[in-house]
């Protein structure tokens, strides 16, 4: 288990410095001058130099790399101030520390995905159990048809429908909004509930039929006639066997879905004006903002090796024929 | 100023100069022709230089308002820079009125629109001698900081000695660059050192007085000194960068609690006396921004008019132009749109470094279908169509119509065809024509392309990324003929226009001069004109070098006189708009009670 671990960590560690060097020298392949975009109005050339010297733009792109990694772990002291561990840099377009804009936003992508996971976890698997268990019923039929219908949409249509009717029409539901906890506790919660029910839709919809196809498979398996033959009741073979053996995969399919919310939701947050990670990375692209496109490259990749490798460890727990090593 | 730069915004101030300009008229004349479409008709507003008397407060009190209630402010983004040494751009033009208060301002009148400079934190908009190079400035009693403590003028040079420092990059330049020259930097690096700028330039000879020595006569400094960051800065609370977190206030109201990109709340400064301020009224207890609010959501919110967002505004930004059909041609809205000029003039460039030929350009110019390009840009409620290089919010504007688009706004491909005859060039001539990749510039350019290959041209469209599109076409030796930029007058002068735009002097990278435009005569134009020290025949003269630029160089084809379109809540009440900034005013706005 250690030495898998080990070999798995250490394996990401190389894909995450792969990627980081993708992104920087991915950014420099493209004609545009940040430094240009950065100088406001009077851009004449003794701002340019100014400005380019300010985000260390006048170094070799190598050097600039070598900060900016160097950085992460160990700060800076950049031209427009100091920068403590752990230095995302400053951003171009406004010149603030990228750590704390990445701070600011995380909490709401935090909540978004956890919320959002909880609820297409729990009403996904549990249409999909039900349905399995109760195949070729009036109930069967409705689910599998829901959950078609599920996938199909799209957030930023069922989005602005949810927000017309749960909020401007009936007034049960916030219509979406990410205030700080501290400032409004209640409305911290409230305010999410929308969103993560509108994000949940198209994921439930497959954890549905996942959940269904895999139980109905796992419910023809020999060892569940066994256990059926050896007396044991239909809820507790259903329930300790046949579940059990569908985990496996939901685990991983939950794995890869959740941290993808976790690196930010980026439809969800913009249909929900939600100040999360997803938003942050459209606006870094759109401003060219290297050192925020980066650390939000840097940190949703973390997330998804790390799930990943956590989802691995989980399957020796699940499924006991598994041994790492 | 460049418009839709990294993020599609830009900047500001627009206006001209001086007394009720004859050429402005009064206001409801309108600018441009106003083509398609159901906006409403742009008022063109007098400009002009306010007395002391018009720069004692209180400002003027609006019909129906009342002190109170929440007001809320919607934006797209954020706001990139809350200290006022580095705001430039429109959304932060108008948010730093509420906390921010600089030498002078620009006064409204919430029922003409007229627009007139005044003492803002100054008893006058300035005292020139020599020759207009030096400009004195005295403060008013009673003038505090959030904190009680009084505004001295060793303040306000402060303000203005860290502009000089190596992170102030954003904000306007004019007064450094009045006072050291364009290298101003070399000479004075900011008072982080101990150094002051010395009493040769700027001195306070007491807690009152300011008094500014320029290099050169500067007629226009009423107006510079109405630019943000000719504000005052309490030494005790400067930590460089990090004010721009927490901005003392000087203004009607302070910051409650920021969250970058996300929200920002005012509350009431109590230590503003309405009696200095002839330009606030400040009637909302509360400023509540929510920042942030992608499009078109934010337009639906504003439509719907449910909950707080009935006494909600979008202070510097338009309507989604998808919704702009449903919010022009439905009365419901009526009473509660904005639809008025903004600085900004829409331009397509021509590169005179590769069409050096101006009867080829003036063919261009006669063929450009303005009209179908005005649909395709959104509408009459978008802009209205744009026939000169001034903007109608500057002082000293006229109509003028060389290439007679307004009658044939269509394009006029007979007049095309004739006038590359007359060049001797080989038709089709072939035309490189650069965009930024978005749909709405994708759609303008491939009407361009059909109006023009009717004229005698031959069309290459190339999509630049967006995101790159000013940098490649800023070169000096960029590979396109033909492409868009907007710009935006500073302040109602053309001072801020043709200089930046049309001297072809140190034509370098980057610079704003995007035709390349280097035309001996215009160019020692603008060294004559700059010594002119009366406002308003020096906005004469702008107006008239401009038409010659346009009709004689033809180095750019205007189109689009820009205009600002949005929606506010039912509850709010006294809305007017800032011509200068091109966007609201949130200075007279109050909620129903």
């Amino acid at each position: 288990m250690f030495r898998f671990l080990v070999r798995r960590v250490l394996g990401a560690m190389v894909i995450l410095l792969l990627i980081s060097m993708i992104t920087y020298f991915l950014f420099f392949a493209l004609p545009s001058d940040p430094a240009l975009l950065s100088c406001g109005k009077q851009c004449d050339p003794q701002n340019v130099a100014l400005i380019r010297k300010n985000l260390g733009l006048n170094l070799p792109i190598w050097t600039q790399y070598w900060h900016y990694m160097v950085g992460i772990f160990a700060g800076r002291h950049m031209p427009v101030g100091d920068c403590p561990a752990p230095c995302f840099g400053y951003s171009f377009a406004n010149q603030q520390p990228v750590w704390g804009t990445i701070a600011d936003s995380y909490p709401t992508t935090l909540t978004l995905a956890v919320g959002g996971a909880a609820t297409f976890l729990t009403i996904g698997v549990s249409l999909g159990l039900i349905s399995a268990w109760r195949q070729g019923t009036v109930f069967d039929r409705i689910a599998s048809a829901t959950s078609l219908l599920g996938q199909s949409v799209q957030i930023y249509f069922i989005g602005p429908l949810a927000i017309l009717l749960f909020s401007t029409k009936l007034g049960w539901l916030d219509r979406g909004h990410d205030v700080d906890w501290a400032h409004d506790a209640w409305g911290s919660v409230t305010g999410m509930i929308l969103p993560c029910l509108v994000l949940s839709v198209i994921f439930w919809s497959n954890y549905s039929r996942q959940t269904r196809s895999l139980m109905v498979e796992q419910l023809s398996e020999d060892h569940i006639r066994a256990a059926r033959a050896k007396g044991m009741s239909s809820r507790y073979v259903f329930l300790r066997y046949a579940l059990r053996g569908a985990m496996a995969t939901i685990i991983t399919i939950f794995g890869v879905d959740l941290s993808a919310v976790l690196g930010g939701a980026i439809i969800t947050e913009v249909t929900f004006g939600l100040h999360g990670l997803g938003l942050l990375s459209v606006q870094a692209v759109l401003r060219s903002d290297l050192p925020l496109e980066m650390a939000v490259m840097l940190i949703g990749a973390t997330l998804i090796v790390v799930c990943n490798i956590v989802v691995d460890l989980a399957y020796a727990f699940i499924d006991p024929r598994i041994r790492l090593a | 100023m460049r418009i839709n730069k990294a993020r599609q915004v830009s900047a500001v101030l627009a206006v001209g100069a001086l007394a009720l300009t004859a050429a402005c008229s009064s206001g409801g004349a309108s600018g441009g022709g106003g083509g398609s479409d159901s906006g409403k008709k742009a008022t063109v507003t007098n400009f002009g230089v306010g007395t002391k008397a018009d720069s004692t407060g209180p400002a003027p009190a609006v019909d129906g308002a009342k002190n109170g209630g929440t007001a809320y402010s919607l934006d797209q983004a954020g706001f990139d820079y809350l200290d006022p040494g580095q705001q430039y751009v429109s959304d932060q033009l108008s948010v730093q009125l509420l906390y921010n208060r600089s030498l002078t301002g620009y006064k409204i009148d919430p029922k003409t629109g007229k627009t007139i400079v005044v003492g803002d934190l100054a008893t006058d908009s300035g005292t020139p001698s020599d020759g207009s190079k030096t400009w004195t400035y005295t403060l008013k009693d009673g003038v505090k900081f959030e904190d009680g403590t009084p505004i001295t003028t060793k303040d306000i040079k402060y303000g203005i000695e860290r502009l000089f420092s190596d992170y102030e990059t954003q904000g306007p330049q004019y007064v450094q660059k009045w006072l050291y020259g364009a290298d101003y930097r070399k000479q004075y690096a900011g008072p982080y050192d101990g150094k002051e700028i010395p009493d040769a330039k700027i001195s306070t000879p007491d807690d009152k007085t300011i008094v500014f020595h320029f290099l050169a006569p500067h007629a226009d400094t009423p107006y510079a000194m109405a630019m943000p960051n000719i504000s005052p800065v309490p030494k005790a609370k400067d930590d460089k960068q990090k004010y721009n977190n927490h901005p003392v206030s000087t203004g009607p109201y302070k910051i409650e609690s920021y969250q970058p990109g996300k929200s920002l709340t005012f509350v009431r400064n109590t230590n503003w006396d309405p009696k200095t301020d002839p330009i606030r009224n400040a009637y909302p207890d509360k400023w509540q921004f929510q920042l942030g609010i992608a499009e078109p959501g934010l337009t639906n919110r504003l439509s719907a008019d449910t909950g707080t967002d009935k006494f909600a505004i979008n202070m510097s930004g338009s309507a989604d132009p998808s919704k702009m059909q449903t919010l022009t041609s439905d009365p419901q809205y009526k009473g509660r749109t904005v639809n008025e000029y903004q600085p900004y003039v829409e331009v397509f460039n021509l590169n005179t470094k590769r069409i050096t030929n101006p009867k080829v350009r003036q063919a261009l110019a006669y063929a450009f279908p303005m009209s179908q390009v005005q649909q395709a840009f959104g509408g009459g409620a978008q802009g209205d169509l744009g026939t000169t290089l001034l903007s109608p919010t500057v002082a000293g504007w006229k109509k003028f119509d060389p290439f007679g688009k307004l009658a044939k706004p269509m394009g006029d491909p007979e007049k095309s065809l004739q006038l590359l005859k007359d060049a001797g060039v080989t038709t089709p001539y072939k035309i490189s024509l650069a965009y930024a990749n978005t749909p709405r510039w994708d759609t303008v350019t491939l009407t361009i392309q059909k109006a023009l290959e009717k004229a005698g041209f031959k069309v290459e469209r190339k999509a630049i990324d967006p995101t790159s599109y000013y940098t490649v076409v800023g070169k000096v030796d960029t590979p396109y003929d033909m492409y868009r930029t907007g710009w935006g007058a500073d302040w109602p002068n053309g001072s801020t226009v043709v200089p930046p735009t049309m001297d072809g002097r140190n034509l370098q990278d980057g610079t704003n001069n995007y035709s390349f435009l280097n035309d001996p005569k215009v160019n020692s134009e603008i060294d004559r004109i700059n010594q002119i020290t009366d406002l308003t025949q020096q906005a004469a003269a702008w107006e008239q070098l401009s038409e010659y630029v346009l009709q004689t160089d033809t180095s750019q084809i205007p189109f689009i006189f820009d205009k600002y379109f949005n929606l506010y809540g039912s509850g709010l009440g006294g809305v007017t708009y800032n011509q200068v900034y091109g966007t609201i005013n949130p200075n007279s706005i109050f909620v129903k009670q």
